[in-house]
């Protein structure tokens, strides 16, 4: 098993050198200490389903928070609405300073390249090696070759799978998989990152080692927002804790 | 420019990846469209050839004018001559065209068949030639009304036919090229669609990574073009092979079908306007083609 590499973290190449395009687009709102706004979130699927209601919370600017509660109580909602694969029925989000409801096509699909997003289920593509998984975002956001051999090195050493760049995804572990996974959504340098149950399929040194790169992409000063309904997880950190049952909001600590 | 550069890279990089996963797909697509473009390039071929056959003949036409008894031909080949449509005038006696005839005729005695007849039967005649093709029946028409002017004789059928078979080919070949356009949209449109579904899950991540909708589908778009492309070569190389093989099969026939396969032969502005146009409607085809299989997803 490989673990995460030790190397200091100035070989992870965008805090200090401002390649990365979150420079542009964010600028009049950096001053901003909020970094992710709910403002009396409703939200209601077609079937009737209430999946969060009157829902207000405030994250941080570099704020590690984790949202628990058990299965179905609304925790895949609150971060799908925040990377706009659902909308509010009602209510307000900002990220970033942006208003998401009113963004749709393009728009959206630039607001997203600011939000990195760990799934429970990987949502690698298996017909490409873990080089072309992590670099697929790079491609999708119109990068040079050149700029993508450069990001890559450093974030495939930062998870610690330097050495199976060249593997499928389905010749990897599941913990493996996931570190994949953070690696793409960590390789645009977004500034908030989105991790949904990251340790859900994992077993308990593989979740730690998952937790500790989630940790150190915080303390470069990424926010992370990560749900779980692992409560030993969440006792074993002392960051802010959020808790959804039943679709409210409890905060915790 | 760079970026550009750097763009097409992964767009041709994407586009082959595709064509590579199509399979079998490809040969449904690109034959289709094949298929359609030999058939219109063939017809649109042939409505050429046709239309040069018709100016050669045009070419070679000439109207018999013959004159009533006794008015000299030299008299009116003045006036016919002022025509603006007419391009030359000759002029034929009585006693001409008589000596002709008999001496066609293999009578050796001109004085005894003309006692015989009673005199020379025939009338002075003017071979008019028209400028062209079209003029030939308005310019007909116009010189029978002249004073002196018993009958007027042209081709007119021979091009007329060859006029209406022109035309019903091309409502034919429209007809048909219209089908096989929509056949063609029709199964590169699914071709590519089950290529995007068979994708579904890359593009559900390009989308959630932030690709744009441009990004994502452009690669699609191309492959649609390029089996447009593609089925638009063929059908110029099938093409080009079917006219080599009938020159070959033409080179060794009499005389009369050597004169109509040189009214076949193309000028060379048609040759190149030919596999420009083939390239023109194939990538159309797949351009629409393409366009209707992502506009679904993409609209999403």
């Amino acid at each position: 098993m490989t673990t995460v590499s030790d190397r200091p973290l100035t070989s992870f190449p965008s805090l200090e050198t401002p390649v990365f395009n979150l420079g542009k687009e964010t600028q009049p709102h950096r001053q901003s200490r909020i970094m992710v706004r709910f403002h009396n979130i409703q939200k209601t699927y077609s079937n009737g389903a209430k999946a969060l209601i009157n829902l207000n919370l405030q994250v941080k600017r570099g704020e590690f928070l984790f949202v628990t509660g058990p299965s179905g109580s609304g925790k895949s909602t609150l971060l799908k609405l925040l990377y706009g694969a659902e909308k509010p029925t009602d209510g307000k989000i900002l990220v970033d300073g942006t208003d998401l409801a009113k963004l749709k096509g393009d728009r959206l699909s630039l607001l997203r390249r600011r939000i990195g997003v760990v799934f429970q289920d990987y949502k690698l593509i298996p017909r490409r090696t873990v080089y072309e998984n992590v670099a697929f975002v790079l491609w999708a956001q119109g990068y040079t070759r050149k700029e993508i051999r450069r990001r890559l090195i450093p974030t495939l050493r930062m998870v610690g799978l330097q050495d199976k760049a060249e593997c499928f995804p389905e010749q990897l572990s599941g913990g493996e998989q996931q570190r994949v996974s953070i690696a793409r959504a960590i390789v645009g340098t977004p500034p908030i990152l989105l991790a949904d149950e990251p340790t859900g399929n994992l077993d308990y040194d593989n979740s730690q080692q998952v937790i500790k790169i989630l940790k150190k992409l915080n303390s470069i000063g990424i926010t992370v927002i990560i749900t779980t309904h692992d409560e030993h997880l969440v006792r074993m950190s002392d960051n802010p804790v959020v808790q959804l049952r039943e679709g409210r909001l409890f905060h915790m600590l | 420019m760079l970026k550009l550069l750097n763009k097409s890279d992964y767009l041709l990089r994407e586009t082959f990846l595709g064509l590579k996963r199509g399979g079998w797909m490809n040969w449904a697509a690109v034959s289709t469209v094949t298929v359609l473009l030999f058939l219109f390039g063939l017809s649109l071929q042939v409505s050429w050839q046709l239309e040069g056959l018709l100016t050669q003949f045009g070419s070679q036409l000439e109207i018999s004018v013959f004159l009533e008894t006794g008015v000299q031909a030299d008299s009116l080949a003045a006036t016919v001559e002022q025509f603006p449509t007419v391009s030359d005038v000759q002029p034929i006696s009585k006693e001409d065209a008589w000596e002709t005839l008999v001496d066609e005729m293999g009578i050796a005695d001109i004085e005894g068949a003309t006692s015989q007849l009673n005199g020379n039967p025939l009338v002075d005649q003017l071979n008019v030639k028209a400028r062209d093709s079209e003029d030939v029946s308005a310019l007909a028409e116009r010189i029978a009304q002249l004073p002196g002017v018993d009958e007027v004789l042209y081709v007119a059928e021979a091009v007329q036919r060859i006029a209406q078979l022109n035309q019903g080919l091309n409502w034919v070949s429209f007809g048909i090229t219209t089908m096989l356009t929509l056949t063609a949209i029709a199964v590169i449109s699914t071709t590519i669609r089950l290529i995007v579904m068979a994708r579904r899950r890359e593009i559900e991540v390009m989308q959630l990574v932030g690709a744009t909708s441009t990004w994502i589908y452009l690669p699609f778009i191309l492959q649609g073009i390029t089996f447009g492309i593609a089925g638009a070569l063929v059908a110029w190389g099938l093409i080009v092979g079917v006219e080599e093989f009938i020159h070959r099969l033409l080179a060794q026939q009499a005389d009369f079908i050597q004169f109509l396969a040189d009214g076949l032969v193309l000028p060379p502005s048609k040759l190149v306007l030919l596999p420009l146009t083939l390239l023109g409607l194939g990538s159309s085809v797949g351009l629409l083609g393409s366009l209707f299989a992502v506009r679904r997803f993409a609209l999403r």
